[in-house]
């Protein structure tokens, strides 16, 4: 699926997954249809829409293969569809009258939930291979659907091109400024630490109010000298921060899979993450790789001031993380050979 | 307008090739561009000077021929043999159904369980119309437990031969409302098309009448005669009156059951005064209805057809012995004899007796016949059937949309909950709906009044 | 503005509508908006699917994305011009041409072998005829499209010409000894027309081609007809050529060859323009007749071989006056001001 205008991991999967298929010697196209999710009623437009295309031929040859990866495009009808989910519309499970999103509050929107419900349930099965890009949205499904799918992991963008260097003053926090990545609730523990904890912000922010409250809290008591906004940086100079980091700050709320994560253990740091986190859990090893905390500030203060005070451990566990990348195989090898057997 | 026409042709021994098709065909060919298109091994020679006649084969029709067409306009009756080639290709293509007869369970019946041994899509036919019911009833009917008329009359199938037309045409909108298995297109009622022959014919067969008076009085029965011919009753009638050695009966036609037949002839004693001369070719039908008194033209239960050769009776101003049904129920009072379905063989002997009575009276009653046929002259039917055939093909885009209604319909009854079915299926109507709906088409109909498609 | 680019597509197939698409986009950000390309991926075989796809366009909400507004719309093909949106622009590539005037053409008329044929193309005109004017303005790559599309439809569409990919590339080289035609190698282009006729020349004259074929059996045709013909050595096929090798074959050839049936718009006719060749087309070559001029900047012939060697010969033969022609199509191309800041700037206003 494709919102226009918008860039986010789904376009970077698509396109890290048809480089590697074209590098194969397959042909690999991404077919991208615009979504648009409200009102409610026009997520039901366009779950009728994709039953409607046709992707079984081109010109006269068959289409081999169709990887679906998110909805509602996978309801797109073909003879040998697999699935390798990146997420379930989540307003219409997880983040089903969440306070930051709002199809609850439509007067529809419990009709189409049950629609978006019995759609998943009835049609995913109809593929011949049901994949997630993490554990965290296999339990998703299973838990609400009853489906049962396998987690692939995927390597991030240009995962050769991570490297480490010796620690510096600086917990690194990559990721577009959202409520969904709490960056309030660190800028709240900063707050609290008993050292002189250092954090490095980076990434767009889309969400005028909340990048005000976060503005807000970054002013307080203090915390100005100790808090830097980067804004959206290039590639390489995220690897750059990466790699000077004394370790990585990554709380989000139930992410579904996480390329900070696993961006932090290519460049041999320690993250610390949240027991709420989703994603980022299926990675960190708490005391081996990095730290899993409550969500709130006293518990992520705590875990920034180990980190603070004790580099030679933080230097460890960035370590064992990258042993742990290699350990679990992520790399597309892997998930062409799942996903095309 | 380009018209790929499917009908049977003579020599294929039906009516609607022999009365209708070379009644209307010579009207149609010099107004319009005709394609005579045929699955018979043979077609008469005079058919091919009316019109360019195609050969295709059902089982893999020549489309890109068959498109340079505008229209197809298809001809559907009883017997399979002759039609079914004819109803696959229009289940291919949506065109225009001509009903011939309005009741054509047996076409499907024989169709499917007699000839192609799918018994299957007999049952599913029945059940798409008629739900369990009609499944479970032809259950019964294939074991034998059901009589055929009973079926034929309660489940009637018309709507299956129409399925996906553009357009139905009838001989009697009256006969289709009263089987209540209206389609869902547009439907036009044309009389049966029939050119009167000229008076100085007409003059001639009345004088060969004329040179051989009866008694003994010949009685004709012509066509393909099934059961709902009333061949049992007439001899039936006939064995018990003692005036019967007044009459000849000459059986002209295929019989449907011709052993069946000979044995009652025989069983009735009624072997000198009854022939079956099988089906006869054109010129000896002249000479045998030139030379005939009456006519018997009964038919019961009607199948909705409308009756070609009672229009040649007309033409030969014989009087003729209609029951009181269907179509025939339409006919003027005074134009023909009319027999009583619950009084059969009592109403036959009671006309039987008021010709011997006074022939006269019943020649008159043949002769007012004949002055009907004006409104049959196919050149008006001919025109009629185009304009028609204008005005369904605009809808032509209706066809797909209700195709893919229906695929939509069937893929959302696999997934779509309930709770939300109300609006997707509203949306969906109405974008189809927006998709094949000609509001500013409809602005420029002025362009197309000449009759053509736009480019 | 934000602005969606939708057309469709079909999955591994990229021709000059991609390229379009592609270059559309990149000019309109150009000009300093936010562009996206929309494709969504059509299949018209079987034909009684092609309805489902124009529903699907239907079911589209291209009006927003993430609460801001999508100002424009430009639909680029069919079904893809049908999806809605409250400020929509067509500028129509062509529309679905097996529709409207290939519908009996023997060399790509497909709808006609299909018994759902005749029904889905008149269903096709409908929904054009009810729905394209839901635009607020339609325009045509060509004069020739849009004549197509109110000869059929009654609808009026404004040509606007764009330039073919890389035109600032193009150049004049030498006049050397071959005559180019570059064009994948399908009936419609007429590569076999070309054959027949260099088989009536009386030059000898050398022709190279340049383009793919996507269906073997054109090729081979192609390849049986100029053995037949004994022309084999006059011409040579060049399968698979880089842009830059393309202009180079532009640049030193002494005139090009296009003589395609009914082309909606020909960016050969333009790239031979640009490096200043005469071109020799036919009078039913549709596109590239709104850019050559009859024996000015190159010759019009009837389609048949007999003709179309006679023009060829008459190039071949006078090298002053092609050079001439090829000088005063360079001046004409530059006299219609194509370029994609007058697109944008049509498009949009």
């Amino acid at each position: 699926m494709r919102i226009p205008f918008v860039r986010g991991g789904a376009e970077v999967l698509a396109e890290g997954l048809r480089r590697v298929l074209t590098g194969l010697g397959h042909q690999a196209e991404i077919v991208a249809i615009p979504f648009k999710p409200y009102p409610p009623e026009r997520i039901l437009d366009q779950m009728l829409a994709c039953r409607l295309l046709d992707l079984s031929e081109t010109a006269g040859t068959p289409v081999d293969r169709v990887i679906a990866l998110k909805f509602p495009a996978y309801l797109i009808p073909h003879g040998h569809k697999v699935i390798w989910m990146i997420h379930q519309h989540r307003q219409a499970y997880d983040l089903w009258q969440h306070p930051l999103n709002d199809l609850h509050t439509y007067a529809n929107g419990g009709d189409v939930r049950a629609a978006i419900h019995a759609a998943d349930t009835k049609l995913l099965p109809q593929s011949r291979g049901l994949f997630t890009i993490s554990r965290n949205v296999a339990v998703r499904l299973k838990t609400y659907c009853g489906l049962h799918a396998i987690p692939l992991y995927h390597p991030p963008q240009d995962a050769g091109r991570f490297y480490t260097r010796p620690a510096e003053d600086f917990l690194y926090f990559p990721s577009r400024i959202d409520p969904l990545k709490r960056q309030d609730l660190v800028l709240e523990a900063l707050a609290l630490t008993r050292s002189a904890v250092r954090i490095c912000f980076s990434g767009p922010a889309e969400e005028p109010d909340f990048e005000r409250k976060c503005a807000r809290l970054a002013r307080k008591d203090g915390l100005r000298n100790r808090v830097q906004w980067l804004g959206a940086v290039p590639e390489e100079e995220k690897r750059d921060l990466y790699a000077r980091s004394l370790g990585v700050l990554f709380p989000p709320l139930d992410e579904d899979y996480g390329y900070i994560t696993l961006e932090a253990m290519l460049a041999r740091k320690p993250v610390i993450t949240c027991t709420d986190s989703g994603g980022p859990l299926e990675f960190v090893m708490h005391h081996q790789t990095g730290m899993v905390v409550e969500p709130i500030p006293e518990a992520l203060a705590v875990a920034m001031d180990s980190l603070w005070d004790d580099r030679e451990r933080a230097r460890q566990w960035g370590e064992a993380a990258r042993q742990r990348y290699d350990d679990l195989r992520i790399d597309w090898d892997n998930v062409v050979e799942k996903l095309l057997p | 307008m380009l018209i790929n026409w499917f009908s049977p042709l003579p020599p294929a021994q039906s009516g609607i090739a022999h009365n209708y098709a070379m009644q209307l065909l010579p009207a149609l060919a010099r107004r319009h561009e005709v394609v005579l298109w045929t699955d018979q091994d043979q077609v008469a020679s005079h058919v091919q000077r009316i019109a360019r006649v195609a050969h295709y084969d059902p089982a893999a029709p020549p489309w890109r021929e068959i498109n340079n067409g505008t229209i197809s306009i298809y001809h559907l009756g009883n017997q399979p043999d002759l039609h079914s080639g004819i109803w696959q290709v229009s289940v291919c293509q949506p065109g225009i159904v001509v009903l011939h007869d309005l009741c054509l369970h047996d076409f499907f019946f024989m169709l499917w369980v007699h000839y192609r041994k799918d018994p299957g899509s007999y049952l599913a036919a029945l059940e798409r119309w008629y739900g369990a019911e009609g499944r479970q009833a032809g259950e019964a009917y294939c074991k034998g437990g059901i009589g055929a008329a009973s079926m034929a009359q309660q489940f009637p199938l018309t709507r299956e031969a129409v399925r996906g037309a553009l357009g139905v045409v009838t001989h009697s909108g009256q006969a289709l409302t009263e089987l209540r298995e209206t389609p869902a297109c547009p439907i036009a009622s044309l009389g049966h098309p029939y050119l009167a022959a000229a008076e100085a014919h007409y003059q001639r067969w009345l004088a060969a009448r004329k040179a051989a008076p009866g008694p003994p009085y010949r009685l004709v029965a012509f066509g393909y005669l099934s059961r709902n011919r009333r061949l049992e009753a007439v001899l039936a009638a006939l064995a018990g009156m003692p005036e019967r050695a007044q009459f000849r009966l000459d059986i002209c036609g295929q019989l449907w059951d011709e052993g069946n037949i000979r044995a009652h002839i025989e069983r009735l004693g009624l072997g000198s005064l009854v022939k079956l001369l099988g089906f006869l070719p054109e010129n000896l039908v002249e000479h045998r209805l030139s030379t005939a008194d009456l006519a018997i033209n009964l038919r019961y239960p009607s199948m909705g057809e409308a009756s070609g050769s009672q229009l040649q009776f007309w033409d030969y101003g014989l009087p003729t012995l209609v029951t009181r049904t269907g179509w025939y129920a339409s006919l003027p009072e005074d134009t023909t004899a009319f027999v009583r379905p619950e009084h059969e063989v009592h109403d036959i002997r009671s006309h039987l007796r008021a010709f011997l009575a006074d022939p006269g009276a019943f020649r008159a009653m043949g002769a007012r016949g004949r002055q009907t046929l004006e409104s049959n002259d196919p050149a008006k039917y001919a025109d009629a059937l185009v304009q028609f055939a204008n005005t369904v093909w605009h809808r032509a885009p209706v066809v797909p949309a209700l195709d893919l209604a229906a695929r939509i319909g069937r893929d959302l009854s696999a997934w779509l909950h309930p709770a939300a079915s109300a609006y997707l299926l509203d949306r969906a109507s109405r974008e189809i709906a927006s998709l094949t709906d000609d509001r500013r088409s409809a602005a420029s109909a002025s362009e197309r009044q000449s009759g053509l498609p736009l480019a | 503005m934000r602005i969606v680019v939708v057309t469709s597509e079909v999955p591994f197939i990229r021709g000059s509508a991609e390229i379009l698409a592609e270059n559309l986009c990149q000019a309109l950000s150009a000009a300093g908006h936010a562009a996206e390309l929309i494709s969504i991926p059509f299949q018209q075989d079987p034909p009684n699917r092609i309805p489902d796809q124009m529903l699907a366009c239907r079911l589209m909400d291209l009006s927003e994305a993430c609460g801001v507004r999508i100002d424009r719309a430009i639909g680029l093909r069919f079904p893809a011009y049908l999806a809605p949106h409250p400020h929509k622009v067509i500028w129509l590539l062509h529309q679905h041409r097996a529709a409207y005037e290939l519908w009996d053409n023997p060399l790509a008329g497909d709808l006609i072998h299909h018994p759902y044929g005749p029904v889905i193309r008149e269903a096709i005109r409908q929904a054009d005829r009810e729905l394209m004017p839901e635009a607020k303005a339609v325009y045509t790559i060509s004069k020739n499209v849009a004549g197509r599309l109110r000869r059929f439809c009654g609808i009026a569409g404004e040509p606007l010409y764009h330039p073919p990919p890389h035109a600032s590339q193009f150049h004049k080289g030498s006049a050397g000894d071959y005559f180019f035609f570059p064009s994948p190698v399908t009936g419609l282009k007429r590569q076999l027309l070309v054959i027949e006729a260099l088989a009536k020349c009386r030059e000898k004259i050398s022709v190279r081609f340049a383009g793919k074929s996507d269906n073997p059996r054109e090729r081979a045709a192609c390849l049986e007809a100029a053995r037949r013909l004994n022309v084999e050595h006059l011409v040579e096929w060049l399968d698979w050529i880089s842009e830059e090798q393309k202009r180079e074959l532009y640049a030193n050839c002494l005139g090009v060859l296009f003589p395609p049936m009914d082309e909606d718009y020909g960016y050969v006719t333009l790239e031979a323009m640009l490096s200043s060749k005469p071109v020799i087309t036919c009078a039913d070559s549709g596109g590239p007749l709104e850019f050559v001029v009859d024996r000015q900047t190159g010759l019009v012939a009837d389609s048949v071989p007999e003709p179309l060697a006679r023009a060829m010969d008459a190039v071949w033969a006078d090298r002053r006056c092609a050079a001439a022609m090829g000088e005063a199509g360079r001046a004409r191309y530059a006299d219609l001001k194509i370029s994609w800041e007058n697109v944008v700037e049509r498009l949009l206003c």
